[in-house]
């Protein structure tokens, strides 16, 4: 990490002990408590049909509309969880058929990522995304639950403990979830491990923790935690979306991918919300960053702190008020209060924002 | 079913293929060796009822004909059940559920997830719900075999295997798709037994004549031939359909050849020989071709492996029906064809350019050296130095030291030992020729490294083993060579190494327009003497293979004198062919003299060669041969090979003035100006020079330019 600060040359290394032991007294105060979100009947029918009709086809399969109509297991996830959150029992079956029978095909239980209907066979890249395969579990489990339905969850149980089994991974003295099981490792690559913290789905690490609790998954939430804030202490402030962990301590954007806060880093602040945590500091900084007298919201190149591109989607403006109204009680403005649907994962972004908002702080609606 | 103890789930599948077996019919209940199952039972398949049997209960009579007429269609061989009017006897008051028989249209039209969705959305709001039984499991075999499909597709082997035990009931002659993908499962995961065990179930209890051919073909791809060859007997020779797997056994016998086409060890019987041959005969591929041609190149038959492989060309074989054409060539020592052809082919597969090289080595390698077109020499070189292949860099060598090329040799066993350090025989090329020119540092450098490995090598420096004479061509490597050299070779370059090029001094067809007083004044006075001696009129072109051998070399003469070189060397040949020794010794001279007239040095180099020459006679040939090389090296601007040719030209006859002028200018190309001033300056002693002052002058401009 680069820190740039016009002080006296002899203080720094003190000022980087201290730093740590303030990181880790963070994230030790971080317990893995997440205030859970309700999330059954807070999406309204009107919403969830204007989603479901756009995205979802009858066969269950949620389409990515920005990305020659492809699905993906992350897509799914979250297609499972708006459901559950529309309270919609039907297409949460409609959609698990799908991800169960065309996804749910790994030797080791995992989902395989990438499915295209203009391929033959359509599984085109057998890998997992563990985001993916965290969203199924959760959703599953959540759904189990609210609808005391146990192929659910034992559906969830078996990915719980395929993620624990084959995504956690130790390196040097923290435990992270890989992206995939494969390509990611310090083996697999000159620069590994490298990670995504935009991967760590926050709010479903202690209900899978219930269903697999020979995991650690305590610390990978933890180690997340401190991970984060270690990549958001540069100077630009943002999280690459893809961050070697070759060299410990100092992550550093990973080779082969743009050094960006780019589509994937813009959720981590909504699933920190989501989850409850919003007391990380980083959250403010980014609230004066992403507000509209500043830059946005925007791909970011974390190295300079130029903006590549700017995000005027409803689905991304909701972002920024969100963080104000968790952080400041500022109400959401009227023109983010209708759902416009457009394409699938702004979309997607918005109605998770709008969950947790009904949810959590009906005052701003 | 022998359980393994480590795959409990893959021994479970395997126990639902004799549950599954048990259900089908009582052929599975027999031996799975002499007797296979009556054809009847096979052609009842496992049909899936549960909508028929459904609509029945409900007293539908409309939907279960057209159910009936739909697994007909589907099943040709089904038969309706029986017991289809009981069931609606108790069920027919009841009013049928509109539902129900919606999600069973949603199930035949494989709409699965919205038959889930719809049964979920009904249990939302009557929980006591529940499907019919049929459907559930109807639909969880139809997931199992999605699952199971994409599984196999995207080569999860492990999770078909795991959905196949969970779902038995998919794994029956209607879905002979899914008994592959298990079959291929097993062999995946190295449980080619268990692959035997579905393929054999499959054969004892599946009717379609196709499908039981084409599980044969999967068994080819999966299994070890020995299994394939246990399947074969159930194959059903009688009854209304009989099955032919003659397909399978030719296969067999085709590979059983292939294997012993490349072991010349392993014979392959007459039957299976006679089936590659019906083979042939029926197809138009190149591939059984290919097999009988290496089977005869490897058994000792390369001329009959030279026509299949010109049929495999013929039937765009490629190149390994090319490769198989140039090593039947080389096997039948048709060295020079073979060289020409592989020539052709070198660039297209690196296993052809090895072939190549083999083959141009072989060439260069005969005892005693052959008599090559310098066109031949001349495509050789530039493939050898790209490949540096050492092989034939030291051919190369033994074939300049054979024609009596002994500079040129030394270099082409140098380079043989930079690309190849431990070769031992070019390590004693380099030594013989090294001692040979004289030239005692390379010679003693050659000793120094390898006197103690190489005891030939040793002897030659203790005096044993004096360099004369014609080298054996084919020189055993020493078994002491492999020895590493302590020097990695980039590092100790040869000191005196000439540049790449110096290489093609050998073979390099010398094209010179320009005529040369001095060598073609003895060409010309020999010619008068043949003339004055044998004068005769030889201006009728005619074939000389009938003359005897004086006439033939009178007539080479007589060709000589009217200038037409190349018809004087056919003339030469028969007389070496036919003539007395006296006669042989003439011609050979001769046709140097001959290719000298034609500029062509390396060819007059080897003719010198052919018959043993006095002493005189070899020194003014050598010397004319130098001479020639000597000027075109320089015409080139290849100065290096300039110097080397006048310095081996000087070792025998005396420098005269045009060629030391020529040495002078050549050390000024090379930047050695004190070489060349200390030249130009003998010219000069000699009488005045014009050029000779021209090239000091020269000198003077250039190095007084360069101090400033």
């Amino acid at each position: 990490m680069t820190i740039r600060l016009p002080r006296p040359i002899q203080l720094l290394p003190w000022l980087f002990a201290a730093f740590f032991l303030l990181m880790a007294s963070i994230a030790s105060s971080q317990s893995l408590s997440v205030q859970p979100l309700n999330l059954v009947g807070t999406i309204s029918p009107a919403d969830w049909e204007a989603y479901r009709s756009r995205f979802v086809e009858d066969n269950g399969r949620v389409v990515d509309t920005a990305n020659g109509n492809i699905s993906h297991s992350e897509g799914q996830g979250y297609g499972l969880l708006l459901a559950l959150a529309a309270a919609d029992r039907r297409s949460f079956e409609q959609i698990w058929n799908f991800t169960f029978t065309e996804l749910l095909i790994r030797d080791d239980g995992l989902a395989v990522w990438k499915w295209d209907p203009a391929s033959k066979p359509r599984v085109t890249d057998r890998n997992n995304a563990s985001d993916g395969d965290l969203l199924i579990a959760y959703a599953l489990a959540r759904a189990g639950t609210a609808w005391q339905e146990p192929r659910y969850t034992t559906a969830a149980q078996k990915l719980a403990k395929a993620i624990g089994k084959s995504t956690f991974s130790l390196s040097g003295r923290s435990m992270f979830l890989l992206p995939g099981a494969q390509g990611f490792g310090a083996g697999d690559r000159p620069d590994g491990p490298v990670i995504n913290l935009s991967y760590w789905v926050f709010e479903t690490f202690p209900v899978l923790a219930g269903l697999a609790p020979e995991y650690e998954w305590n610390r990978v939430w933890r180690d997340g935690v401190m991970l984060l804030q270690q990549s958001t202490s540069g100077r630009v402030r943002l999280p690459a979306d893809w961050i070697s962990l070759q060299n410990g301590l100092q992550p550093r954007p990973a080779d082969g991918f743009p050094p960006e806060f780019g589509y994937n880093s813009l959720r981590i602040p909504l699933y920190l919300l989501r989850a409850g945590m919003t007391d990380m500091e980083w959250l403010r900084a980014l609230k004066q960053r992403w507000s509209a007298e500043n830059e946005g919201v925007a791909v970011v190149n974390v190295v300079t702190g130029q903006v590549r591109e700017r995000l005027t989607d409803q689905g991304y403006a909701i972002l920024p008020a969100a963080l104000a109204c968790a952080l400041d009680g500022t109400p959401v403005p009227e023109a983010l209060r209708t759902f416009e649907p457009s394409l699938y994962y702004p979309s997607t972004l918005y109605l998770l924002a709008k969950s947790l908002l009904g949810e959590k702080y009906p005052q701003c609606v | 079913m022998r359980l393994v103890g480590s795959a409990i789930t893959i021994a479970v599948a395997i126990l639902g293929f004799a549950a599954i077996a048990q259900q089908t019919g009582s052929g599975s209940n027999q031996p799975p060796a002499e007797s296979p199952p009556p054809p009847a039972n096979g052609s009842q398949p496992q049909v899936d009822e549960s909508a028929l049997r459904y609509f029945a209960s409900q007293g539908d009579t409309r939907r279960v004909n057209a159910e009936i007429a739909r697994l007909r269609a589907l099943y040709p061989n089904w038969t309706p059940p029986s017991d289809l009017s009981q069931l609606s006897g108790g069920a027919a008051a009841a009013a049928p559920d509109p539902l129900i028989e919606r999600l069973w249209n949603l199930y035949r039209e494989d709409r699965i997830a919205e038959v889930r969705a719809a049964i979920a959305e009904r249990q939302t709001s009557d929980p006591n719900w529940k499907a019919p039984e049929e459907l559930v499991a109807a639909l969880e075999t139809v997931e199992a075999r999605r699952r199971l499909t994409n599984a196999s597709d995207t080569g999860q082997w492990r999770t078909v295997l795991q959905v196949a035990t969970e779902a038995p009931s998919l794994l029956t002659c209607v879905n002979v798709d899914v008994l592959w993908r298990v079959a291929e499962a097993f062999a995946r995961t190295d449980q080619p037994n268990r692959t035997r065990d579905v393929y054999t179930y499959l054969l004892q209890n599946c009717a379609s004549l196709g499908e039981r051919l084409a599980t044969l073909q999967k068994a080819l791809t999966l299994l070890p031939e020995q299994q394939v060859a246990t399947l074969l007997q159930f194959e059903r020779k009688t009854g209304e359909s009989p099955d032919d797997f003659t397909a399978i056994r030719d296969e067999l016998a085709r590979r059983r050849v292939e294997r012993a086409s490349l072991d010349s060890k392993a014979t392959a019987s007459a039957e299976d020989l006679a089936v590659v041959e019906r083979l042939i005969q029926n197809t138009n591929e190149a591939g059984p071709v290919l097999i009988l041609g290496w089977y005869n190149y490897h058994h000792g038959n390369p001329a009959r492996g030279l026509e299949l492989f010109k049929t495999a060309l013929d039937r765009d074989g490629g190149t390994k029906a090319a490769e198989g054409y140039a090593m039947s060539l080389r096997a039948l020592e048709r060295l020079s064809d073979a060289e020409a052809f592989a020539y052709e082919w070198r660039e297209r597969a690196p296993e052809s350019m090895k072939i190549y090289l083999d083959v141009a080595t072989a060439l260069l390698s005969q005892d005693p050296a052959p008599r090559l077109e310098p066109q031949v020499l001349a495509r050789i070189v530039p493939v050898v130095t790209a490949q540096r292949f050492s092989d034939a860099a030291q051919a190369l060598g033994w074939y300049s030291y054979n024609t009596e090329q002994i500079r040129t040799a030394r270099d082409w066993f140098r380079t043989a030992l930079t690309w190849k350090a431990d070769d031992e025989a070019s390590a004693y090329g380099l030594a013989l020729t090294t001692q040979r020119l004289n030239d005692r540092a390379g010679f003693n450098a050659v000793v120094a490294q390898w006197r103690s490995r190489s005891q030939r090598i040793a002897d030659l420096a203790d005096g044993a083993n004096p360099a004369t004479g014609r080298q054996p061509v084919t020189t055993p490597p020493s078994p002491v060579a492999q020895a590493p050299l302590a020097q990695p070779i980039e590092s100790a370059p040869p000191p005196v190494q000439p540049r790449p090029v110096s290489r093609e001094v050998t073979v390099e067809r010398i094209e010179t327009e320009q005529t040369f007083s001095r060598t073609e004044g003895n060409v010309r006075r020999r010619q008068t003497q043949a003339r004055s001696a044998l004068g005769r009129n030889c201006t009728m072109t005619r074939n000389p293979a009938g003359l005897s051998g004086d006439s033939a070399l009178t007539r080479g003469w007589c060709l000589m004198e009217i200038n037409r070189p190349m018809e004087a060397v056919a003339a030469f040949d028969q007389a070496i062919a036919t003539g007395s020794s006296r006669a042989r010794e003439e011609a050979a001279y001769g046709k140097s003299l001959a290719y000298l007239r034609k500029n062509l040095t390396s060819e007059a180099a080897i003719a010198a060669t052919e018959a043993p020459q006095t002493r005189e006679r070899r020194v003014e040939l050598g010397a004319s041969i130098l001479t020639q090389r000597a000027l075109a090296a320089y015409r080139d601007g290849r100065y290096v090979e300039t110097l080397m040719a006048l310095s081996e030209r000087a070792r025998i006859v005396p420098e005269q003035n045009d060629l030391l002028l020529i040495r002078g200018w050549s050390y000024v190309r090379l930047g050695r100006y004190n070489d060349a001033e200390k030249v130009f300056r003998a010219v000069q002693q000699t009488g005045y020079s014009e050029e000779a002052a021209a090239g000091l002058n020269a000198i003077l401009e250039i190095t007084g330019r360069m101090r400033y």
